[in-house]
């Protein structure tokens, strides 16, 4: 009598998390279209819709790019911390508080050249960003604290001080009654290429390889890996894990943080509630759907951007922006079960 | 009057500690199997607006605390069978999950936000203001003491029960219980439904008593202090209950604070509740050096092939 189990074939490579994302994509439109016609709408119609608005002209290329940026950046930064092994879920914090350091960084200095004051304002969103994962990073790595649910309820916490500010001490007398922080001026606004394309978008093109390089060739991005192994393994190759684990939260926190600078001085130009509508959240499924690569990354989020204007527009025929975030949670949920598939067989083995 | 306002308090504490602790419970009994799930605030979530939604067109509770349970349970079926089928990653399929959650219950819910409810979860005691312990437990309502049944009854079942040994065995070492002819593969997914069957049961609390209304995030991070709050019990039902006490309090207390003469900012004292969780599960971390009780095959897929 034989029976079967199951057996780990390989690893999952480049090539079967590409097909696993392209069957993810797949199953996600395939249910997402059952939610519309449900919904009394033809799915035909609703996705060549937000097909064209999204990526119909350049203009619309340029808001699709636009939204990706902050997913780019902030699954980025996921990635950096999964080398070590831990979850970052507090990208929407970080990118919230990334956009309030700009803000503070902005009332309170006064610079000559706006190029310059440009650069510091986004090195104060990437430091604002370090800011936010640091008490999950010093109680992770000290007390060993569980850095998912810490990382998650920093969200809630930045969100709130967000709220706090532009009802208190930030509100602009000019908005009336709507709580919203006062404009920065137009000289920090990011110069756009052509119409309406970020600059925050070349920014982002760097950001990638620099994190490229840093996971897979850099010394550091080794070290990271190692640390996030074996604790043995660690400390036989004289590898200070914990070290390693606390650089590599405080990176990828800046990475969000970066991203919140970029949504401010592109497109808010003031701390509103609106700096994220949940990219720290979608970045998630951007890093995890990708096997945390820093290239595959750059392509989805770009996708996904392009997905969540497409969600955006659609709203305008009655059709609700969520189904762009179904769409793209399920579009993990189809790869998970592909990746099973290029991983896993069944083997008959003898009984006994 | 000062006992009308310290009851009113206690009142509120126990309606917002029900709340938490039965979507704990929940949870504790998946984690208990071996399994996590992340994904607690999306089915709270799916739970609360299913509930909501059937409570609106038929106005029948019973029905509707039912078709959200059985919602949520249904949706954590999709957890169940892509961690403990397909043995893929369970941080990620439970965060997904929650992603999900929220997304597809903000679709569910849009033509129900602002709607009125004409049908409620009444307390048992019907007590508009109650003046001494006694009236303020007969002022809660049912599903206050369905969570102590299930409480008093998880405890006994994991502690004292054959059964219960058995199904914490395939949480600590799936290997042995495999051997020993226990089949974790449905015990895990059997353990993940029910998680999420309790967590529709908070949820339907949520919509149909606590708030009572439909808006898109309402669960506002309920589901993860849930999840705090298994780790502060340490996996134990008591200790979790004794943990949802305390959060329960702390929800309670907060917009109350004003009234009792403090002078912050009401947009800085909504944040108190998640800034409470991170310093105890802090505190408690360093008090317990690691040795968490944690169920040790958490997290980790069962292979057969490994055994």
């Amino acid at each position: 009598m034989s029976k079967y189990i199951l057996s780990k074939k390989s690893s999952l490579n480049e090539l079967a998390t590409l097909y696993s994302f392209l069957i993810g994509l797949l199953i996600a439109f395939i249910i997402g279209s059952i939610i519309l016609i449900l919904q009394g709408q033809n799915p035909i119609d609703v996705f060549s819709l937000m097909l064209k608005l999204s990526v119909g002209s350049f203009n619309s290329i340029s808001s699709s790019l636009n939204k990706a940026i902050p997913l780019i950046l902030a699954g980025l930064g996921i990635a950096i911390i999964n080398t070590v092994k831990l979850w970052n879920i507090g990208a929407e914090g970080q990118i919230f508080l990334g956009a309030i350091f700009v803000n503070l960084i902005y009332i309170n200095t006064d610079f000559n050249s706006p190029s310059i004051h440009i650069i510091v304002l986004l090195i104060s969103g990437f430091i604002g960003g370090s800011v936010c994962i640091l008490i999950p990073a010093i109680t992770k790595v000290v007390f060993g604290v569980n850095e998912i649910i810490t990382t998650l309820l920093t969200n809630y916490i930045i969100i709130g001080i967000t709220i706090y500010l532009i009802n208190g001490p930030w509100k602009d007398p000019n908005s009336l009654s709507f709580p919203v922080a006062a404009y920065v001026g137009e000289e920090v606004y990011l110069p756009t290429i052509g119409e309406k394309l970020s600059a925050g978008f070349l920014i982002c093109v760097l950001f990638t390889i620099g994190a490229y390089y840093l996971i897979d060739k850099s010394v550091f991005g080794y070290e990271m890996r190692i640390a996030g192994g074996s604790v043995m393994t660690a400390i036989y190759a004289g590898i200070n894990a914990k070290q390693k684990a606390f650089l590599a939260m405080l990176i990828g926190g800046g990475f969000a943080g970066l991203a919140g600078a970029i949504e401010l001085l592109s497109q808010t130009h003031r701390v509103s509630t609106g700096i994220s509508q949940g990219f720290g959240y979608t970045a998630i499924i951007v890093a995890a759907i990708t096997g945390m690569r820093p290239i595959g990354i750059f392509l989805v989020g770009s996708l996904f951007g392009a997905l969540t204007i497409g969600g955006s527009v659609i709203q305008t025929i009655g059709v609700s922006a969520y189904i762009a975030e179904i769409i793209q949670a399920l579009t993990l949920f189809g790869a998970l079960i592909a990746q099973f598939f290029f991983t896993y067989e069944i083997k008959e083995v003898e009984n006994g | 009057m000062v006992d009308v306002q310290l009851m009113g308090l206690l009142n509120a504490t126990l309606q917002a500690a029900t709340l938490l602790f039965v979507a704990a419970l929940g949870e504790l009994i998946t984690e208990k199997s071996g399994i996590l799930n992340l994904g607690v605030e999306g089915m709270i979530s799916v739970g609360a607006v299913a509930g909501f939604i059937t409570a609106v067109n038929t106005e029948n509770l019973i029905l509707s605390i039912f078709v959200g349970i059985l919602a949520a349970s249904i949706f954590s079926s999709v957890h169940a069978f892509v961690t403990v089928i397909l043995k893929q990653d369970q941080t990620v399929s439970g965060l997904i999950l929650t992603i999900l959650g929220l997304a597809l219950s903000a679709l569910l819910g849009k033509n129900y936000i602002g709607r009125k409810l004409n049908v409620k979860i009444e307390s048992v005691g019907k007590i508009s203001e109650p003046s001494n312990v006694i009236e303020v437990l007969l002022n809660q309502n049912i599903i206050f003491y369905i969570a102590i049944v299930l409480m008093v009854s998880t405890a006994y079942i994991l502690k004292n029960t054959m059964f219960g040994r058995r199904f914490q065995a395939v949480g600590e070492d799936s290997k042995s219980s495999d051997s020993m002819g226990l089949n974790i593969v449905k015990t895990q997914f059997i353990a993940t439904c029910v998680g999420g069957a309790f967590a529709g049961l908070a949820g339907v609390y949520l919509t149909l008593s606590y708030v009572p209304y439909w808006t898109d995030g309402m669960t506002s991070g309920r589901g993860w202090i849930a999840l705090a709050l298994v780790i502060f019990g340490g996996w134990k039902p008591y200790r979790t209950a004794f943990g949802a006490l305390i959060f329960g309090f702390l929800e309670a207390l907060v917009p109350r604070l004003q009234t009792y003469g403090f002078e912050l900012s009401p947009y800085l004292l909504r944040i108190t509740p998640y800034l409470i969780t991170i310093i105890v599960l802090v505190v408690l971390t360093i008090y317990k050096e690691g040795e968490t009780g944690a169920p040790r095959n958490i997290g980790k897929p069962f292979f057969r092939e490994n055994r």
